[in-house]
């Protein structure tokens, strides 16, 4: 090991190291930055743009190549190509702050095109635009979490929206029918879970049609069918109760 | 000339003889404002030496900083010629294109208008404009011909090279009202043929056609203009002067003993002045002589300005002024501005208020000369001939023509817009002196505060020191002090009264009476454009009066007016009453009217013709609160904005956007501008609007990207594709070759086979024509589904029966054999263009056309879990795979459904080990039951649903549960998947939304329109010349993606010339695949390994695809070598 000195010291710019464990040993490659990502998206399709040089180290800084003996031992090939590709898709490595940065604004937005396609403002019974949401999000300033899916965002997303501005998921609309006998008896549990009832009759059976949160659909799902032991219905008349069609102003 | 009082102005109104009601009408920059701060000079509204400069009826502050005008606004000037006194209403219009709506509201209004032409620029796209506009009203135009300064300073015209240049001007003003009186009879002319050939179809064939067109019958001398007329002032507002040639005839007439008649006639024209024999001859030009205007009129100004401004001779200046008997204050004279001086002479020599009031006066017509041709016109609607009117209407005809202002008389109002001012500038609200008594009440008032609060002190002082008590009572003996903040604060509290009040906008109705006398609070109907006269008459009674309360009529209210003002440019008088032809403003009527309405207290007054706007509304912007929380006071904000004006249009979109459409991009400026400031107070951000697209599939094509025949050379990469994609789907998915996707569940007891195929174009027309209809079909399946029924008309049987077999007829061949009767479901929501066609074998389902069928087989009955598939279709209708937006034009037909259902008897022992899940549960007591009653349940329905009972369905449909969730949920899923799947499997194409763009533009700028159209991806469709101009009329259709920017770019390049209207007509494929890469051996020499040409398609879905958050197949960085280096430790 020489000496390291300014003029012998030589820096590895622009260099993404990704490492993987084989067989007891540690590989590495060099790539280049921010394109291990679309690499593995499948974005990039050309190796010579990933890799800076196909050979494969022990150690990228210190410039330790692996010995062929151990490659074929762990890989089971000497296709150093072969190898730089098993490495790119399985091993780790630092994303770096583009990467990073693309991914939670992509995040970001799929989270804002989730809570306006879910929501809509209680008042007009109209949705919100995505952008709207978005200036919303940054307004409570929400930061996006890359380890948690985009929708179990969106419904913390909107939880804590409504504290701010006036928006509401959107009403799932349903139509149950069910037998007379516990129709009564079933209607009363239903009742705190239901937001609006918008017709209800009651001969022989009782039909209502009500407006629920999506988040109730489960629990009532589970109590029509526990309770009437199968002989109540339900079913889905819209999925999201909104506003359809331009309306002019005036 | 002092200032007007109100009494008299309103002693003037009873007068309409002499009431002259005018707009003054011109191009951008063409000197209207500073012309109308002149006449408003004359009245000593403002200093004459501001008048130019002041811009007083530009009110706005946008307005003086931009130096447009971007409203109409009234004034009411007195003038008096020839001892007879004149009203003046005079309404001042913007000239810029954006705000033609204004303009149409200011001509509706008047009996004249002035034309102003800038004597530099002669006639500009906008002064054509006007004068179609006010053609097309029916008024009568004056000209003024402005800016003469600037040929004598700028251009340095001699007075000859003027005179030739002046009349140009008029011969080219003159050129465009010959040609829309030729086009107005060549109009006239062929519906007289079209009649004539209507009556008398039996003698075409000797029929002589008639090449003469009727023109030389129709006589239109008095439709142009000439100074000889009396109807052209020669003017330079901004230096305050103007003259008619009768001026000119009437001052020499006296100097030189002809006789002004004879100088009247010979004063413009080819004229010259034989000096020797005194004589005035003819033909000037041929003879090279001067012409008798240049020698008379011109030479004179010509010399003053070489006199003032060019030379600055004090000397000559003194001698012109002493011959004009002009004096000027020694404050002007000395000023170092020489234009100073030069308008001080000339607003004394040639007054320009003067001039034009005159021509005004003596050449417009009065509320009383209304032609009866004009009257007719505002009163039909429509197409509809006068003659057809019901009786009573006609009759009001004749109160029209009258004008008068009798009680008796019927009252007829048109409100021509309605517009925004503050409260503080109503005079209810203006600040006045305080009379005796009011301050005796306030002292009174501020006098016993003090005592009260004196009281208060004392007793929580009470307890205190003595010593404070002492001082307590220092302080009562000097009032004065305490009393003065005191009353500060019973002010501040007024003033805070003030700002409430100040929050509310209040509309003002800027309207005409035509007839009878209008009172402040008297009961009127208010009729809507709609209003139908006839019916209105059926339904009163004879003989009602506004009085009764009888809102019945469709679209047609009662109310009472508000106060009435008198329109004085920024500010407002309030009067009583205001009689027949007079302009006035009408307050609190902005619950009636929204934008335009017609008032009267007769219900057989028709409605008057809606105002024809020269600029459509065709720039969309979204609009958005910054701050979320404030949407509601953006909705109210942008009514209001509606309401103020007449040309924008505000709308909430499916999406939940809150559109704006504005003629232009300055109209748009100002209407954010008002919304910021006036109608929302909130910040508000304003963005390119969503454009929606649809997804769609289509044959595969036959031809390669260069146009090559797909021959053997492609199969190898078509090969390769496929086994690419093969490799992209997930385990649970097959697609076969011919496009057929075979999918299981995720509990592997259903597969689906879907297959995607593209939908015949005229189909998809017919399904987006008829989505209405569908959804009736829909109600009624779900109806007839729960065993109930519903009615339907005989008239919408037969429209239902007429589409399935116009689909019938459209979906022909061996791939839709009897497909139309298979129909599944419509999608998505159940009405789209979109079609799920059942082609399973042995699934015999209740059609969707079973209201059209007298009865219903009985060996139709739903399958278990029917909904769930038809659910997975409308979620994969609703969002497709390319980008998430609706589909539109495919077919997906079902051709394999197969269930494994666990819990038939025969497979009883079976069911356990496939669905550990269960046995888990099984062991739960509760469970175990509910288990088995479900079984029951399960086998009661197999039993069952071959006999058609729905009961047993629907049970089963719910009872089934396992850890992947209930199973209806996952065969929704999985149909939706299949759909997807088979969509992508065939070739994808994004449909763009387009506008039918329709174009008036000239000869000259065509070349630029289709410049624009091209670089916008347009396609013109047709073009033709409009008969009896030279106005080409342009068809072209346009992407909704490229419209964005492209009024305001067409009308920068054509200068103008073309104006563009924009109408969304329909969906069309964008003929380029958003997937496409190089495959064959031309494709790749054509475009290289990566195809770096643009792909528009790509370019749309990709935009689609960032906006929403998904997946754009994007590279962080293009090269890897082209980043930045960074240093290590830095």
């Amino acid at each position: 090991m020489s000496i390291f000195t300014p003029t012998n010291q030589i820096r590895l710019t622009n260099v993404a190291v990704v490492r993987m464990k084989k067989g007891g040993k540690r590989f590495e490659i060099a790539c280049y930055k921010n394109k291990v990502m679309s690499w593995r998206s499948g974005a990039e399709k050309d190796l010579d743009e990933v890799l800076q040089t196909n050979t494969v180290f022990i150690n990228v800084s210190k410039g330790q190549v692996a010995k062929k003996e151990d490659l074929s031992k762990a890989f089971g090939t000497e296709d150093l190509t072969e190898i730089c590709k098993q490495i790119l898709a399985k091993g780790e490595l630092q994303v770096s702050d583009k990467e990073r940065q693309t991914q939670l604004e992509q995040m970001f937005r799929d989270i804002a095109t989730i809570v306006a396609e879910k929501c809509v403002n209680p008042e007009t019974k109209r949705p919100y635009t995505v952008s709207l949401i978005e200036r919303a999000m940054k307004d409570i300033h929400y930061s996006v979490k890359a380890n948690k899916s985009t929708k179990q965002q969106a419904l913390e997303v909107i939880r804590q929206l409504k504290e701010t501005m006036q928006i509401q998921r959107a009403h799932m609309r349903l139509r149950f029918i069910l037998p007379a006998k516990e129709g009564k008896r079933l209607k009363e549990k239903l009742k705190p879970l239901l937001k609006v009832v918008e017709s209800e009759d009651f001969d022989e059976q009782l039909e209502m049609v009500c407006l629920i949160d999506p988040g109730c659909f489960r629990e009532i799902d589970e109590l029509i069918r526990c309770e009437t032991k199968g002989k109540g219905t339900l079913e889905v008349l819209s999925l999201k109760d909104v506003e359809e069609g331009d309306e002019k102003l005036e | 000339m002092g200032h007007t009082s109100l009494d008299k102005i309103i002693a003037l109104q009873n007068k309409p003889a002499n009431i002259r009601n005018l707009c003054i009408l011109a191009h951008v920059d063409h000197g209207k404002t500073t012309l109308a701060d002149c006449l408003v000079a004359s009245n000593g509204i403002i200093s004459s030496r501001l008048a130019g400069k002041l811009r007083y009826l530009d009110s706005r502050e946008d307005e003086q900083i931009r130096g447009i005008t971007m409203k109409s606004s009234a004034i009411s000037l007195h003038y008096s010629v020839g001892g007879e006194d004149y009203l003046i209403n005079l309404i001042d219009s913007p000239g810029h294109v954006d705000f033609s709506s204004e303009v149409s509201t200011a001509v509706r209004l008047c009996d004249g208008a002035i034309v102003i032409v800038d004597a530099v620029e002669g006639v500009c796209p906008q002064t054509q404009a006007v004068l179609r506009q006010a053609w097309l009203e029916n008024i009568r135009p004056v000209l003024v011909i402005n800016k003469i300064d600037r040929l004598i300073g700028e251009l340095k015209l001699t007075s000859q090279e003027a005179y030739t240049h002046l009349q140009k001007i008029l011969e080219q003003v003159n050129a465009v009202t010959g040609s829309l009186f030729t086009s107005k009879v060549l109009e006239e002319r062929a519906e007289k043929d079209s009649e004539v050939r209507e009556a008398g179809g039996g003698d075409n064939g000797e029929q002589v056609y008639d090449w003469s067109a009727g023109l030389e019958e129709s006589d239109d001398s008095d439709l142009y203009f000439s100074p000889d007329q009396g109807n052209v002032v020669f003017a330079s507002a901004i230096d305050g002067w103007g003259f008619s040639i009768h001026q000119f005839a009437h001052m020499y007439s006296q100097k030189m003993g002809i006789r002004s008649e004879v100088l009247l006639k010979t004063l413009w024209g080819d004229f010259y002045l034989n000096a020797k024999a005194k004589k005035i001859m003819k033909g000037a030009q041929s003879k090279g002589k001067k012409p008798l205007f240049v020698q008379l009129v011109l030479d004179n100004i010509w010399s003053l300005y070489d006199a003032v401004v060019l030379k600055r001779d004090k000397e000559k200046v003194e001698k012109v002024m002493s011959s004009l008997g002009v004096k000027v204050a020694a404050r002007d004279s000395r000023h170092s501005d020489p234009r100073v001086l030069l308008s001080a002479i000339c607003s004394q020599w040639l007054p320009v208020s003067q001039a034009v009031l005159t021509m005004v006066c003596n050449r417009l017509p009065s509320p009383l000369d209304m032609a009866a041709e004009r009257v007719e016109k505002l009163m039909c609607v429509g197409a509809r001939r006068f003659d057809c009117l019901p009786e009573k209407t006609q009759e009001l005809k004749r109160a029209f023509l009258e004008c008068k202002s009798d009680t008796s008389a019927p009252v007829v109002v048109f409100v021509s817009k309605m517009f925004a001012v503050d409260s503080k500038a109503l005079p209810q609200n203006k600040q006045r002196p305080l009379t005796q008594e009011e301050m005796a009440q306030r002292r009174e008032l501020a006098r016993q505060r003090h005592a009260e609060k004196l009281a208060a002190s004392q007793a929580a002082d009470a307890p205190a020191q003595p010593l404070s008590q002492g001082r307590s009572a220092t302080d009562s003996d000097h009032p004065g002090p305490d009393v003065l903040p005191d009353h500060g604060e019973a002010m501040t509290l007024k003033a805070n009264k003030v700002d409430e009040e100040e929050g509310k906008e209040h509309f003002i109705a800027f309207a005409r009476v035509y007839s009878g006398v209008v009172r402040k609070g008297q009961k009127v109907f208010v009729l809507g454009p709609k209003y139908d006269p006839a019916e209105g008459l059926k339904k009163l009674p004879e003989g009602c009066s506004t009085a009764d309360d009888l809102c019945t009529v469709p679209h047609m209210a009662c109310c009472s007016l508000g106060s009435l003002y008198l329109l004085m440019g920024r500010e407002l008088e309030e009067l009583e009453e205001v009689p027949a032809g007079n302009v006035l403003g009408i307050g609190g009527m902005e619950d009636w009217i929204l934008k335009s309405a017609t008032i009267s207290t007769s219900p057989a007054c028709p409605p008057f013709t809606p105002l024809n706007f020269e600029a459509t509304p065709i720039v969309r912007v979204a609009i958005e609160p910054k701050h979320p929380s404030e949407m509601p006071k953006l909705v109210r904000g942008m009514k209001l904005l509606n309401q103020a004006d007449p040309c924008a249009e505000v709308l909430i979109q499916e999406t939940g956007e809150h559109v704006l459409v504005t003629a232009g991009e300055v109209h748009l400026q100002r209407c954010l501008d008002d919304l910021r400031e006036r109608f929302a107070k909130i910040e508000i951000s304003a963005s390119k609007p969503i454009i929606p697209f649809r997804e769609t599939i289509v044959r595969p094509p036959k031809v390669d990207m260069v146009n090559e025949e797909l021959g053997k050379q492609q199969k190898v990469a078509v090969i390769r594709q496929v086994k690419e994609e093969q490799s992209k789907y997930p385990e649970t998915v097959q697609v076969d070759s011919t496009g057929l996707v075979t999918l299981t569940t995720a509990n592997r007891m259903a597969t689906i086979g879907v297959r995607a195929i593209p939908l015949p174009e005229e189909v998809t027309q017919l399904l987006e024509a008829n989505s209405d209809l569908i959804r009736t079909m829909e109600l009624f399946n779900l109806s007839m589904k729960e065993g109930k029924t519903l009615e339907i008309n005989q008239k919408t049987l037969e429209s239902i029966q007429d589409l399935k077999r116009k689909l019938e007829s459209y979906m022909q061949g061996r791939k839709w054999r009897s497909a139309v009767n298979r129909i599944w479901s419509f999608g998505p929501r159940r009405y789209g263009p979109n079609i799920l066609v059942n082609n399973l074998e042995g699934y015999r389902r209740p059609s969707v056309w079973q209201c059209l069928e007298k009865e219903r087989s009985r060996a139709e009955t739903y399958r278990e879990f029917d909904n769930s598939i038809v659910s997975g279709f409308q979620l994969a209708t609703l969002s497709g795979p390319m980008c998430e937006e609706p589909l539109m034009g495919v077919c997906f037909s079902l051709e394999k459904w197969d269930m494994k259902l666990p819990r038939q008897p025969s497979e009883g022992d079976r069911v356990s080990p496939d669905d550990p899940a269960r046995l888990d549960r099984s062991g739960d007591g509760v469970y175990g039951q509910t288990s088995d009653q479900e079984a029951q349940g399960g086998s009661e329905s197999e039993s069952v649903v071959p006999t058609g009972s729905s009961e047993g369905k629907r049970r089963n449909n719910s009872s089934l549960v396992d850890c992947y969730g209930p199973f209806s949920g996952q065969l929704i899923a999985a149909m939706k998947e299949a759909c997807r799947y088979a969509f992508q499997a065939k070739p994808q194409r994004l449909m763009a939304a387009m506008y039918t763009c329709e174009i008036m533009a000239t000869a000259e700028v065509l070349g630029r329109v289709y410049g624009v159209l091209s670089k916008r991806e347009g396609r013109v469709l047709q073009e033709e010349m409009k008969e009896g101009t030279e106005v080409f009329i342009i068809k072209a259709v346009l992407p909704v993606a490229e419209s964005f920017g492209f009024a305001d770019e067409i009308r920068k390049r054509t200068s103008g010339l073309a104006s563009p209207q924009l109408i969304f007509s329909h969906w069309e494929v964008i003929s380029s695949d958003p997937f496409w890469v190089p495959t064959t051996e031309e494709e790749y020499l054509h475009f290289g390994e990566k195809a770096d040409s643009i792909n528009q398609a790509l370019k749309y879905m990709n935009g689609v695809r960032r906006r929403k958050g998904l997946y754009v197949e994007e590279k962080i960085v293009e090269h890897a070598e082209k980043q930045r280096t960074l240093g290590k430790n830095k």
